[in-house]
């Protein structure tokens, strides 16, 4: 399943031709590099809740409830209909500590993107209906050519596209409960250089790619205490992506052909739970303040392995240590209704890195780290609104890591600015 | 769906869409790469205007059983200088062989390259193979600049270094290495290098006289007594080099003498590689139950040649010895070499040899820490980095240990490091200068320069 094919096809459903031009721009303009935030989670699953930091696990706002808050959707007054997407730029430097070797990312735009839909039942009104399609975990990171840590790795690109569909009860004016059940999807396509070179002085190449499946949950409890207080708790299971058939291609000199025999190799990557605890706080008509705190169960990836069916002296399976930590992330955000056209926010959100000193890896070069964030919605029509978002980061690790060595200090920034076009109705 | 008014409101919108679009472009393209913090490279109390580099077949680049330009080109001097040019440092120049050049071994082949050989029973395999009949001869020739500043002498011996008939080739022990960029066929190393004006050097002398007796099994030649004045005897000659070195105002930095037993040439090739089936076993006991020696089916020790092994003077190789590189295979696979017909001391090292190696070592290697030191010189510890070496390490994601081919980093001879273990073992002499003169050099990439090619 490619993103570019549903773009694509979402813009048709929504019979917007503005929308297709966007979404062109954005995929042509892809300049930086994706990179993760926090391990290989993603957080950008709401436009509204991305302006304050992520947080809104106890503000229900529009369809994007059904990913933040299963129990909060049936306290929304009207269904909609939603896409949104958040082309992501980042930009990583390692700079080698021994040889001041630096190698930078060129990978392609990461390209995060959200479908909800919400509905109302029509006979027993505390019933809503929801299905929430959108990516929590990947993205691509690739290394320029030649980077001192080519053989660690010159490019993973992962995906993990998330089906959500959802039912939401609200038992009564202060309490809401809901649960979707998780379908997901992805691909994984991991590359790096081999130590070995031919006549013309070119380096082997690996190239690991496999489609991967899996399953999950999404539960949620809302709890609306007074008009100004409400709070949330949700609980999103790991979902372990299986890959029982991926393909391993190798490049090699035609001597070491044997060695490296192209095959099959099973894998499996978990994408972690993650415990949700809300609150939100509406001063009054106009100003809103949402907190969460993520409890992200990371341990959960311990070792990275990889199986190959055609073992030989020189390809045996391997076990990589990862060693996550399970790890909290702090959201903190507000939103300020300026008119009836127009609302504002800020956000800013601390997140603990669950990478370990001694495993950092270029796939993840990952440390904690502050996001700062704003957004506004422009409510442009009874029918129709569109929520914009930006969110910037700058990570900062240095690690000497434990398996291959490489040492040295990892620098990304981050920018990604994000849109979302809502039907209401 | 009603939309608001007429179309204008569309285009305003769709124009203010493109504005954002551009801006966050901007501010994408501005704050999206993070800054290179430039380093603050320096050399320390050392200075590195004119490096000069004294030593044996790695300083000099020869590698794969020859002399070519590639390997001066990833010479521990070639390397080491690059990044002294990083530091203040001019860039090196070497007694460069012609680029085109196949090179010139010892023995007058041509390099070593990794090819498909067939051996004596039709098996095709990987192997080290010359990548031309004969070697080029013109690499010998007299090339003397006095801007040279690579004193890099393949089968270099610490005696010689005085030895004003060494780069004479009219002498029957002159050194064809040194010949090709001496000054004169009646000029020493010492006076050579004398005449530049260095002001650093790097001394590795020790390494080659010890491979030159180690690789021939001990067979030939002797070690250098570890006492005696300058042409007879190690630390008197290291003593005046190092007096030279300092008389020239420069700082050093000298290399310790690794154990060379770890290197591939000797311990590629197993003591019990003797595999039999029971028709071999038997004809051999046919030959040896008589002396009290047994084979059995599978895996057995070599025979080896043993003036002191009874009265026929051969016996088993016993664990621990060791059996070179330079034995001919095909004899052992197919002509019973090793068997019926007991390997010749030049192939094997026995542990009476590895210990009388050991030991000359160890009073070589003593004897340069306390002259460098008393000299104020940095010392780099290759004999702890070969050992360590031999454990196998990991580079930035690339397994490297002594094994013969696929360990790395060794060249196809099996003694000498390729281009990729040179710029390793120059990472150790940087740190060594870095810690003694307070310099702050920056390392070699070993990843940038090449392990063994594959076909």
């Amino acid at each position: 399943m490619s993103i570019f094919r549903c773009a694509s096809c979402y813009s048709t459903d929504m019979n917007a031709t503005q929308l297709k031009k966007i979404f062109l721009m954005f995929l042509t303009s892809g300049i930086c590099t994706t990179s993760f935030s926090q391990g290989y989670q993603v957080n950008f699953q709401g436009q509204k809740q991305q302006g304050m930091a992520s947080a809104g696990t106890a503000l229900p706002q529009d369809a994007s409830t059904v990913f933040f808050n299963p129990g909060a959707a049936s306290f929304l007054e009207k269904g909609s209909i939603e896409i949104a997407m958040t082309p992501v730029f980042g930009n990583t430097l390692f700079e080698e500590d021994s040889t001041g070797v630096t190698g930078r990312t060129n990978s392609p735009m990461g390209k995060p993107f959200s479908v909800y839909a919400l509905l109302r039942n029509k006979k027993v009104e505390a019933l809503s209906y929801g299905i929430g399609i959108y990516t929590p975990f990947g993205s691509t990171i690739q290394y320029e050519d030649g980077w001192v840590g080519r053989f660690a790795l010159t490019r993973l690109e992962l995906m993990s596209i998330f089906v959500q569909p959802t039912i939401s009860y609200q038992l009564n004016d202060k309490l809401g409960i809901g649960a979707g059940f998780v379908y997901c999807i992805g691909k994984v396509n991991l590359q790096k250089d081999i130590p070995v070179i031919d006549q013309n002085g070119e380096y082997s190449h690996a190239e690991l790619s496999a489609s991967a499946s899996g399953m999950g949950v999404n539960a949620g409890v809302y709890f609306k205490a007074s008009e100004i207080l409400s709070f949330g708790l949700t609980y999103r299971s790991k979902v372990t992506m299986g890959v029982a058939d991926g393909t391993a291609e190798f490049t090699v000199p035609e001597a070491l052909a044997p060695n490296f025999p192209n095959g099959s190799f099973s894998s499996e990557l978990p994408l972690p739970q993650v415990i949700t605890l809300g609150a939100a706080f509406m001063t009054n008509e106009n100003l809103s303040i949402a907190a969460d705190i993520n409890y992200i169960g990371w341990s959960a990836y311990d070792t990275l392995a990889f199986d190959y069916v055609n073992n030989t002296e020189s390809l045996e399976d391997t076990r990589s240590a990862r060693n996550y930590e399970n790890t909290f992330a702090f959201r903190l955000g507000g939103q300020y209704k300026v008119s009836d056209l127009l609302s504002v926010r800020l956000g800013l959100a601390y997140g603990m890195t669950p990478v370990q000193n001694g495993y950092v890896t270029p796939e993840t070069p990952d440390a904690d780290r502050i996001s700062y964030t704003g957004g506004l919605s422009l409510n442009l029509h009874e029918h129709f609104d569109i929520d914009l978002s930006l969110l910037y980061t700058h990570v900062e690790r240095w690690d000497h890591n434990l398996e291959t060595n490489l040492t040295g200090k990892y620098t990304t920034n981050v920018v990604a600015p994000g849109f979302a076009l809502r039907y209401k109705f | 769906m009603s939309w608001p008014r007429d179309l204008h409101f569309v285009t305003s919108f769709n124009m203010r869409t493109n504005w954002i679009i551009v801006f966050s472009a901007l501010a994408v393209t501005y704050s999206c790469k993070p800054k290179k913090i430039e380093s603050d490279w320096n050399s320390g109390e050392a200075n590195m205007a004119a490096y000069v580099a004294i030593g044996g077949s790695s300083t000099g680049g020869y590698m794969h059983d020859a002399l070519t330009y590639e390997g001066q080109q990833n010479s521990l001097a070639a390397i080491l200088g690059s990044q002294f040019e990083m530091v203040g440092g001019s860039p090196m120049v070497h007694p460069s062989v012609a680029s085109s050049s196949i090179g010139w071994s010892l023995t007058g082949a041509s390099v070593l390259e990794l090819g498909f050989k067939t051996d004596c029973n039709g098996t095709t395999s990987l192997s080290p193979v010359r990548t031309g009949p004969t070697g080029d001869a013109t690499v010998l020739n007299n090339i003397y600049s006095s801007t040279n500043r690579n004193f890099g002498i393949p089968f270099l011996s610490s005696l010689k270094l005085n030895d004003a008939s060494y780069g004479d080739p009219m002498n029957g022990t002159h050194n064809p290495f040194f010949a090709r960029m001496a000054s004169s066929s009646s000029s020493s190393i010492l006076t050579d290098l004398s005449a530049t004006n260095m002001t650093f050097c790097s001394i590795q002398v020790g390494v080659d006289e010890v491979l030159e007796y180690a690789r021939k099994g001990a067979s030939a030649g002797s070690l250098a007594p570890v006492n005696g004045s300058a042409g007879s005897g190690f630390t008197g000659s290291i003593q005046e080099l190092m007096d030279l070195v300092e008389s020239k105002g420069a700082k050093a930095v000298v290399a310790t003498i690794p154990d060379v037993m770890t290197m591939p040439y000797f311990t590629t090739i197993p003591y019990d590689g003797l595999d039999l089936d029971a028709e071999s076993a038997e004809s051999l006991n046919q030959i040896y139950n008589p002396i009290g020696i047994n084979f059995v089916v599978g895996k057995n020790a070599f025979m080896i040649e043993d003036p002191n092994a009874g009265v026929f003077g051969v016996r088993q190789m016993v664990p621990g010895e060791l059996l070179l590189l330079n034995v001919p295979l095909d004899s052992v696979k197919c002509y019973k070499m090793g068997s019926v017909f007991p390997l010749r001391d030049e192939f094997i090292l026995t542990l009476d040899e590895q210990q009388e190696i050991r030991t000359a070592v160890e009073g070589y290697n003593e004897s340069l820490v306390n002259m460098a030191n008393s000299k104020g010189f940095a010392v780099v510890r290759e004999d702890y980095f070969y050992k360590s070496f031999s454990a196998g390490m990991v580079y930035n994601g690339v397994s490297l240990n002594a094994q013969f081919v696929s360990g790395g980093a060794y060249s196809l001879d099996g003694l000498r490091l390729n281009p990729r273990g040179n710029a390793l073992l120059a990472n150790e002499y940087i740190r060594a200068i870095n810690q003694k003169y307070n310099a702050r050099i920056p390392y070699a990439d070993p990843i940038k320069y090449k392990g063994i090619v594959f076909p």
